[in-house]
């Protein structure tokens, strides 16, 4: 049974983790995952009738694999975020239950993430989350985060996190 | 409409001078939708995304909907995705499979062949006069695969599908692309989407034969990120992507001179093709035996294949077939296929339509590692795809205003060095990087402007 407490602490935790997001502190946010972590963006299509599921997602990362793109990132030659993109993250609508083990809670959410380029580009993502965070010597890691986005077309290529 | 005369200035393909009239006016940009993608033997898919009697799998043919599917006795159609009736689209699903299309407006229905077989109330209201043999789905010209292939054309006049390609372009497509010597391919499901700023053509020049920006300035943090790797003696994804390191890659044409362009970038032969053909044994001894002996196997096969030539390609890196049919090889088998669709959505915008393909007769192992390089690479949520989007996005921004169209771009490399390659393959090869690809691609998009539209095209 997840307590009142138990919630506020994962509500804080979610906001924390979105804003070192937004102010770029991407080694801050890799230390949040867990060693064996994994980061899904499934695809989303429309499909009818009975057909084979997609053959891979978007995105299926491991901590290793996060931490490659935040390399590539931190290399400072990547046109894709130089200059930075502006992001704001907003997280609501977040659901606290009990996870497989005592450790473990899934957590749910809807997320709305801006990101903002240059002089007027930018592309609005939108979506929901679900997340298996663990505790990890007293504080919670991010186990496993699926990514569900909004969109069946992309608005621009991925260089951000959700 | 813009003049012939004025299209041939801006198009001087012979000197690379191309203008970005061509890429940003809206009358060529509405021009080409006839002449352009009216004619060509446009790519709709691959037969294995289509398995079942009433499979289907949605596209588009430069901006028409289109659906692709696979009837009970088994043949292939494809149909304008709207009905006969008032023009509402009747299939509104990626793919999947059917017994039929149903009108969401009035509730006419087609059979998978694209037959009228429903009207509501019918009897009621039309009595007999309704000719429901003149009223099915809208096909498509003329439908052909080659090698799994599905593709389609608009125009009754267009030549046959093995005409178009010419046997140099179905040559390389069948051993180098479609796996003809080695099992074929194997459809993974889903349309991987995303949209761009950018004429489609800026994209496709981009695959048929631009492998100056890889090294030069637009993927340097992925290379960077390569060797600081290397230096550091990390083994992670992306590292083992087949760089090279030795040997000289060539730039294959197909087409050359003489009709539909093929392009293909990185072209491993000779030191370079052992180069990477000994890169691919060292990353299936990863993946274990099975693996290895695959990649034997297949090595033994393509020998076969190419026992009459005295140059002997192994992979490429990128491709493109005229008009907007992209493909990604990354220098290696093991890494499966990546096919894209460059969709104009108007002058200014594309649409990149994505699928992933793997060598049929490969071991789980290697499958599994093809998939997973798709997404880390020349994807939208790839490490390398999102810094060419952005340099669309600039080259969009810089050139709104028609003031900045007047000067041509510059498409001069190696000129007069084309055929600077090993001979004897079909097609051409030349030196890498090149521009030649690039102007092949204008030539031929030139030629099929300058052509006056046939009386049925007048629309």
């Amino acid at each position: 049974m997840v307590t009142w407490e138990q919630k506020s602490a994962i509500e804080d935790f979610l906001y924390r983790e979105a804003m070192l997001l937004d102010e770029y502190r991407y080694e801050e946010w890799l230390a949040l995952f867990t060693e064996d972590a994994e980061y899904l963006v499934p695809l989303r299509e429309q499909v009818q009738g009975d057909v084979e599921p997609a053959g891979h997602p978007l995105i299926k990362d491991d901590k290793t694999m996060l931490m490659t793109r935040i390399a590539k990132d931190a290399t400072g030659l990547a046109h894709v975020e130089v200059p930075r993109s502006m992001t704001s993250r907003v997280i609501s609508n977040v659901i606290v239950d009990d996870g497989a083990s005592p450790d473990e809670v899934r957590v749910f959410c809807n997320f709305v993430v801006r990101q903002a380029r240059k002089l007027r580009d930018e592309a609005w993502w939108v979506g929901r989350r679900r997340d298996v965070l663990r505790r990890v010597d007293g504080s919670w890691k991010i186990a496993r985060r699926e990514v569900i986005l909004d969109t069946s077309i992309l608005p621009r290529g991925i260089s951000i996190f959700f | 409409m813009v003049s012939i005369d004025e299209l041939r200035d801006r198009t001087d393909w012979k000197n690379g001078l191309i203008s970005p009239f061509i890429h940003f006016d809206d009358d060529v940009y509405r021009e080409e939708q006839a002449r352009v993608f009216g004619r060509a033997w446009l790519v709709v898919g691959h037969e294995d995304m289509l398995r079942k009697p009433g499979d289907y799998v949605t596209n588009y043919m430069g901006e028409v909907p289109v659906i692709v599917v696979r009837d009970l006795a088994g043949a292939i159609h494809v149909f304008l995705n709207k009905c006969a009736h008032r023009g509402v689209e009747v299939c509104l699903f990626d793919r999947g499979n059917a017994r039929g299309f149903t009108c969401s407006y009035h509730g006419w229905s087609y059979d998978l062949e694209g037959k009228l077989v429903g009207v509501p109330m019918e009897r009621a209201f039309y009595g007999d006069d309704l000719d429901r043999g003149a009223w099915g789905l809208e096909a498509v010209a003329n439908v052909a695969t080659f090698n799994g292939l599905i593709l389609a054309t608009f125009d009754p006049q267009a030549p046959s599908l093995a005409e178009w390609l010419g046997p140099d372009v179905c040559w390389w497509l069948e051993t180098f692309v479609l796996a003809k010597p080695f099992g074929g391919l194997e459809s993974l499901p889903g349309w991987h989407r995303n949209t761009s700023p950018g004429n489609w053509k800026l994209i496709s020049e981009n695959f048929i034969g631009d492998d100056y920006h890889v090294f030069a300035a637009t993927h340097v943090a992925w290379l960077h990120l390569i060797r600081e790797f290397r230096a550091q003696g990390l083994t992670h994804p992306m590292i083992t992507y087949p760089a090279m390191t030795a040997g000289i890659v060539y730039e294959g044409s197909g087409g050359y001179e003489r009709g539909c362009p093929f392009g293909m970038g990185l072209v491993t032969v000779g030191e370079a093709a052992d180069l990477a053909y000994n890169r691919d044994l060292a990353e299936a001894e990863l993946l274990g035996a099975d693996a290895v002996e695959w990649v034997r196997e297949r090595h033994r096969s393509l020998q076969i294949a190419l026992k009459d030539r005295e140059h002997k390609p192994y992979s490429f890196m990128n491709g493109l077939l005229f008009p907007n049919f992209g493909l990604m090889g990354f220098i290696s088998p093991i890494l499966g296929r990546h096919f894209l669709q460059f969709h104009p959505r108007g002058p200014l915008e594309h649409e990149v339509w994505q699928w992933t393909m793997v060598e049929r007769a490969a071991p789980q192992s290697v499958k599994d590692l093809a998939i997973q390089r798709v997404y880390q690479g020349q994807h939208m949520a790839g490490l390398i795809a999102p810094d060419d989007v952005e340099n669309f996005e600039r080259l969009v921004e810089a050139m709104r205003a028609r003031r900045t169209w007047d000067r041509p771009f510059h498409y001069g490399m190696r000129i007069g060095h084309e055929q600077d390659g090993p001979r004897g393959l079909p097609g051409n090869l030349g030196p890498n990087p090149s521009e030649a690809n690039q102007r092949q691609f204008y030539k031929f998009w030139l030629g099929l402007m300058e052509r006056p539209p046939a009386p049925a095209e007048q629309r």
